[in-house]
């Protein structure tokens, strides 16, 4: 070859290349053009009257009630959730260490939520909560009288948040069952050998060694929660009185129903900031340690 | 360099292009055929239901060929956005009378205001297409709400299934009546906790009553006591009232533990194949008094539209108009079986005035409304529904819903006056 120093594409970027393409079509441009959506007045049905707004959308957030809303009912929803489909989802997987009959149709029971669509699982749960379904028939077998679960505000929301715990608990307990298939037989044997209960060798054993698995499971479960919206469009479309309403939800009205979309963008990197910083506390606090339990 | 990575090589940027000229060829499309106009035409019917109608068209104009497309109530809107927002959009539309105003304001709509001139008194549901005095759609088909009656319970409770409620007083008191005839059993369907429809049913007697958004010069007349006393009388519904999602009102209703509820014609339709043995009746809504008010009740629309990026306009709009035609938007109705021609033909068709539930539906359009046509009406209704709901939540008094969701709507009004 004469020109040696010509840039050549490694073998791989060329594999790479197909999913980049996408990757750059469907994420990196969005990311960026939501970024400039931000400082501008746009909307579709009239790209010709396109302005620049400066901050203005970002200022706009201060004053504005619904978001303040929004804000508050997807904390609750992923301070809600997020805590206990991990406490469930441990409890579980420490389940799965003991010796039960047919563990590989329990796991799959486990997991099958998590192969069906969102859609689907809230279609099921709004017959669910119906005042003539399955949740209000089982009161009233037991004399309590029917409630209109999706219909009342102070319900309504921790009755989707019921609903996302039901559905995401299988998921992470695989995912920490497999982490903990990992932690060596010898730990347990030792911490057995030293007369440690059930608690102790979770105290001890399980639970420092699960640590990074359990991070990943509070980040990825962070971020799906922060962004909790098909549920709620399916089931209540944010009502009643705005009960329900997260900031995906309104960020879906705003754009696509108020054709507010710069302002829109804003709530959208409200989200991802939001998120970004709790990933990031939920990693830090998690972080794996040394013996001596410095972080390494 | 051996022959064989460069064929993968080759391979994978060849995969790499056809990725996106995939993405790029989605918004090319074909605008004229060879011979002649292709219009595009997006619709929320079932193709099996609009196929007959285009075919009947395209063999007429043999010269103008016609691509259809089904939206989704879902994502139709959105898909409408991005089409306009990428250059691509159809050439002739179906959009609902509520949104229709908000493409009017953007100046995105071909002026359609001749049209109106020569048919103005052939068609209901023109005002959802006025915008500073143009005409930007057509009517095409519509479907206003009525009061549903159970007979059978009519009957169990001490009331004549063969006067249904005329007025405010006797709507009250069957809903009371019905609803004493146990647990499980209610007089009257109010919604509650979602979108579109609570204020449908709610302000069909705030305008029976006199009131309405805005009153003729612009004003927002939302708290006035006309409204406000249309207000109370709902909320002393409330105590005999299923408060639920429209879905849940329609399935109580066919399973005979509702006694009333105003809803729309789809259920004609639906309790005929679910519940064929359910006696019940169609009746106008209740006014307020013998001697005060009206049958008011809500009315939304199909609207036609042409875009006015449109290069077919010619063809669009004689496409458009052959749709709106009283034999098309009939075919459409009957097979739809859940709307009626905005045709005022229709009135006078006995296939429209035989069937007595039928009738009624018809006879209501008569007496029905459209949404102010505002460009921030999606965001005004999401007002009044909160102002109902905060008043059967019993979150506040219905005086301070009233004024509060005025207020809104004259903050959305305002920020439309460019």
């Amino acid at each position: 070859m004469t020109n040696r120093r010509r840039f050549v594409l490694p073998p791989v970027a060329w594999f790479l290349l197909p999913w980049a393409a996408v990757y750059a079509a469907f994420f990196v441009f969005p990311f960026v053009f939501s970024f400039v959506l931000a400082f501008l007045d746009y909307n579709p049905l009239n790209v010709a009257n396109t302005r620049f707004v400066g901050t203005a959308n970002f200022a706009r957030l201060f004053g504005d009630p619904a978001f303040g809303g929004a804000l508050r009912n997807t904390i609750l929803f992923v301070v809600g959730t997020v805590p206990v489909t991990t406490a469930l989802a441990l409890g579980v997987a420490g389940l799965m260490r003991g010796k039960i009959p047919l563990k590989g149709a329990f796991k799959a029971a486990l997991f099958l939520p998590s192969i069906l669509s969102v859609v689907v699982i809230a279609l099921l749960f709004k017959l669910f909560y119906a005042p003539g379904g399955a949740l209000n028939q089982a009161l009233a077998g037991f004399g309590v009288a029917g409630h209109g679960w999706l219909t009342d505000p102070r319900t309504a929301l921790p009755a989707i948040m019921a609903m996302d715990v039901w559905a995401a608990v299988g998921y992470y307990a695989i995912v920490l069952d497999a982490a903990r298939t990992s932690i060596p037989d010898s730990l347990y044997e030792a911490a057995e050998l030293e007369g440690a209960g059930a608690w102790a060798t979770f105290r001890h054993v399980t639970f420092p060694l699960l640590k990074p698995a359990i991070a990943f499971v509070l980040v990825i479960n962070t971020i799906r929660s922060f962004q909790v919206f098909v549920e709620v469009l399916v089931m209540t479309q944010g009502g009643p009185l705005g009960s329900t309403n997260t900031l995906v939800m309104y960020l879906y009205d705003t754009a696509f129903r108020r054709l507010d979309y710069g302002y829109a963008s804003v709530v959208a990197y409200a989200v991802f900031l939001l998120s970004g910083v709790f990933s990031i506390i939920a990693m830090r606090r998690l972080r794996p340690e040394t013996a001596e339990g410095r972080p390494i | 360099m051996t022959p064989r990575r460069g064929f993968l090589r080759y391979a994978c940027l060849a995969a790499s292009a056809a990725v996106l000229v995939a993405f790029a060829a989605c918004g090319d499309k074909e605008k004229t055929g060879d011979d002649g106009a292709v219009v595009h035409f997006w619709q929320f019917w079932d193709l099996a239901v609009i196929q007959p109608l285009v075919d009947e068209f395209e063999a007429q104009h043999p010269d103008i060929d016609i691509e259809v497309e089904q939206l989704t109530w879902a994502t139709g809107l959105e898909k409408i956005q991005a089409a306009l927002a990428s250059g691509t959009q159809p050439d002739v539309c179906e959009l609902g009378s509520t949104w229709l105003p908000r493409f009017s304001y953007e100046g995105v709509l071909e002026d359609v205001t001749p049209v109106y001139e020569a048919e103005r008194d052939s068609f209901l549901m023109w005002e959802s297409a006025l915008w500073k005095g143009r005409v930007y759609g057509l009517p095409w088909v519509q479907g206003s709400r009525a009061l549903f009656v159970n007979r059978s319970l009519f009957r169990r409770a001490g009331l004549d299934p063969d006067q249904p409620p005329q007025t405010w007083d006797e709507l009250l008191h069957a809903a009371e009546k019905i609803s004493q005839l146990g647990t499980g059993i209610y007089g009257f369907g109010q919604n509650i906790g979602e979108r579109y429809v609570l204020y449908k049913k709610f302000m069909a007697f705030a305008w029976g009553n006199g009131g309405d958004v805005f009153d003729e010069s612009g004003e927002v007349v939302l708290n006035s006591p006309a409204v406000l006393e249309a207000l109370e009388f709902y909320l002393k519904l409330a105590p005999y009232s299923l408060q639920e999602k429209q879905e849940v009102l329609d399935q109580y209703f066919k399973t005979g533990r509702l006694g009333m509820q105003v809803s729309g014609a789809w259920n004609l339709k639906n309790y005929k194949l679910e519940a064929p043995d359910l006696d019940y009746s169609v009746a106008l809504v209740p006014k307020p008094a013998p001697d005060h008010g009206a049958h008011a009740s809500f009315a939304g629309a199909e609207m036609l539209v042409v875009f006015k990026a449109s290069p077919q306009k010619e063809a669009a709009l004689q496409f458009a108009r052959f749709l709106q035609a009283y034999p098309q938007a009939k075919k459409l109705s009957l097979a739809a079986g859940s709307v009626f021609p905005a045709a005022l033909s229709a009135m006078h068709d006995p296939d429209f005035t035989t069937d007595p539930r039928v009738r009624v539906f018809v006879e209501q359009s008569l007496t029905s409304r459209t949404t102010p046509a505002h460009p921030g009406w999606i965001e005004m209704e999401e007002a009044i529904d909160r102002a109902v709901e905060e008043s059967l939540y019993g979150r506040r008094a219905p005086r301070w819903c009233l004024d509060e969701a005025a207020r809104e709507v004259q903050e959305i009004a305002a920020r439309f006056q460019r």
